[in-house]
């Protein structure tokens, strides 16, 4: 008898020991790369998996903190399904052969702006005219955004004097190194008004309508594995919900994700309420084809891209939820 | 005459050794160039993955006829010049008055290896913005790297000189000048040259560090602005245009290796 017992319990132990390894293998391991940090940006991942939201699609997020262009090359060689990337990177990954499609817009609203201090007087695009503009780097978004906002005038780049000072716009523009500096809108306006600073910020979103942050797969994946697409689609959309909705529980889910940060951080949690207002919309994922074609003349206008491109084979709209 | 036809011979003979040295190096460019053209060839790997030699090749073509490789290329080259000469200026200086001053190392050393434990890409930022985002601070960011292998070089170099013979140039009542001039700096020059070989590399290495954080121009730009248009190519063109650079530096040191160590020999 107490042979049998301790047979019973060896394997019950051995069964409850199995269950979670056969559980978690049932889930589809998922390494998706986003921008860089851990940051309150990223809040609808961290409540989506919180939640929950990606196992019931079957879904096991890990996520994967690197560079933007690093992800976007993984997911052309298909070595991974799934990247967050900015809109401008689709066109230039498709215009070198990276079978690269953009899913789902997460941002509706490129979030490029130009900040200045309130006594410089700098309030509109032509006031930059013949000003010193700090910008992080002559690539990427922030240096598209700025050519965008700069076509909308009809501004000659050459009439702004532009000067690279890294991701140091906050310093520089206390600092007086420059008179204006290009930012994301919802950040480095949110740091120095937290610091006492008034400041004008003129937003790329408020003249331009282009393709911004969202999820990118490639075409082997929407040919291959699309209800993978969905899901992962449903889940991002699902916590994009959530976090609009209740800002409080997501500065505390935040806080499980993001090393460091402070229970009740005012800046951070203005910087959440800044992003809040990029994700939302009438129709949450979709893209405009308007967004991609204003994307791709402002990257044909700076010579980032001349060779043929359909920019209606960059994005679909086809696996969102009905 | 003989003299001339000895000049001839001599010359030839050089001409002949520097077409021997060459010939391997040539063959093992053909072979990794070939073996790199297969691997992308056959195994259908995508350009942006890896391109091909003839890709990158006739990538290299366009930014030299455009003229960008130059212009870049001279950015780059003139901030590593200019942070190897801060850099070897001031650990030759340092490293002299630690090999002479025990104080002077007490003091001094602590702080000299706790500034190699700071990694420069994270100070990067700030030197931008106490510096601006310019030459100074590329050069800098340059100088800083190349500082410490020539200040460890120096002092080692300048604390090998034998003892016997510094007796021996204080009982011929040398100066402090000739002592350096005559002793100090040829006993310690091989060493030295030795430093210098690693700071004409690692000198490239700091310049592009500065060009990536603040990237406006030189090379450490080109390759960035290649990276985020997935022009793997020119990625690959703007790498071995630093390595040639690099390569030439060493050459460079070597040959003056050559030239004043001439007498080891």
């Amino acid at each position: 008898m107490k042979r049998i017992f301790i047979i019973i319990s060896v394997c019950t132990a051995l069964l409850a020991a199995c269950a979670p390894a056969a559980e978690k293998s049932a889930l589809q391991a998922v390494r998706l790369p986003m921008g860089y940090i851990p940051n309150v940006q990223f809040a609808p991942f961290y409540v989506a998996a919180e939640k929950g939201y990606f196992n019931e699609e079957g879904i096991a997020i890990d996520f994967d903190y690197k560079f933007e262009t690093d992800g976007v090359t993984l997911v052309g060689a298909g070595e991974l399904p799934f990247a967050m990337v900015s809109g401008e990177q689709v066109p230039l990954a498709r215009a070198q052969g990276l079978p690269v499609v953009y899913a789902m817009a997460w941002w509706h609203g490129y979030p490029v702006a130009v900040a200045a201090l309130e006594e410089s007087g700098i309030r509109t695009v032509e006031d930059l005219k013949g000003k010193k503009v700090g910008i992080p780097i002559l690539a990427g978004a922030s240096y598209i955004g700025f050519r965008a906002l700069l076509n909308t005038a009809g501004i000659d780049p050459e009439e702004v004097n532009l000067d690279v000072i890294g991701y140091n716009q906050v310093e520089a523009l206390v600092g007086g190194q420059v008179d204006a500096v290009v930012v994301y809108a919802n950040n480095e306006p949110v740091q120095l008004a937290a610091r006492g600073y008034k400041v004008n910020v003129i937003r790329v979103v408020d003249f331009v309508n282009l393709a911004s942050n969202g999820l990118l797969t490639n075409e082997r994946t929407l040919a291959e594995n699309p209800e993978l697409v969905r899901g992962m689609i449903r889940a991002i959309l699902h916590g994009v919900e959530d976090a609009i909705a209740d800002p409080d529980e997501t500065y505390r889910i935040c806080r499980g994700y993001i090393e460091g940060l402070a229970e009740d951080d005012p800046i951070q949690k203005q910087v959440l309420a800044e992003t809040r207002a990029f994700w939302k919309s009438d129709r949450p994922g979709w893209s405009e084809l308007a967004a991609w074609q204003n994307m791709e003349a402002t990257l044909r206008s700076m010579g980032l891209l001349s060779g043929e491109l359909d920019i209606t084979r960059a994005f679909t709209n086809d696996f969102l939820p009905e | 005459m003989a003299n001339r036809n000895n000049s001839k011979i001599h010359a030839s003979r050089v001409r002949k050794s520097v077409v021997l040295r060459l010939i391997p190096i040539a063959a093992a460019v053909i072979v990794c160039g070939t073996v790199w053209q297969a691997v992308s060839g056959f195994t259908g790997v995508p350009a942006f993955i890896l391109p091909g030699p003839l890709v990158v090749a006739g990538r290299l073509a366009g930014v030299l006829a455009n003229g960008s490789l130059i212009r870049h290329s001279l950015i780059t080259l003139g901030e590593v010049l200019a942070g190897m000469a801060a850099g070897v200026g001031s650990a030759a200086f340092l490293g002299y008055l630690l090999s002479k001053s025990r104080l002077a190392e007490q003091i001094l050393a602590p702080y000299i290896v706790a500034t190699q434990a700071i990694p420069v890409v994270a100070i990067a930022p700030l030197l931008f913005i106490w510096l601006g985002s310019g030459f100074a601070s590329k050069v800098l960011i340059c100088a800083l790297i190349v500082f410490f292998p020539v200040l460890v070089n120096t002092v080692i170099g300048l604390r090998s000189v034998s003892s016997n013979l510094h007796e021996l140039m204080r009982s011929l009542g040398a100066t402090r000048w000739q002592n350096f001039r005559h002793l100090e700096l040829p006993a310690a020059l091989p060493v030295l040259l030795g430093g210098l070989k690693i700071g004409a590399t690692l000198s490239v290495i700091g310049a592009v560090v500065g060009e990536f954080i603040a990237p406006d121009r030189g090379l450490g730009f080109l390759i960035s602005v290649a990276r985020g248009q997935y022009d793997t190519a020119l990625v690959f063109v703007g790498v071995f245009s630093l390595v040639t650079m690099a390569l030439a530096l060493y050459g460079l040191v070597a040959w003056a290796e050559n030239r004043f160590l001439a007498w080891r020999d």
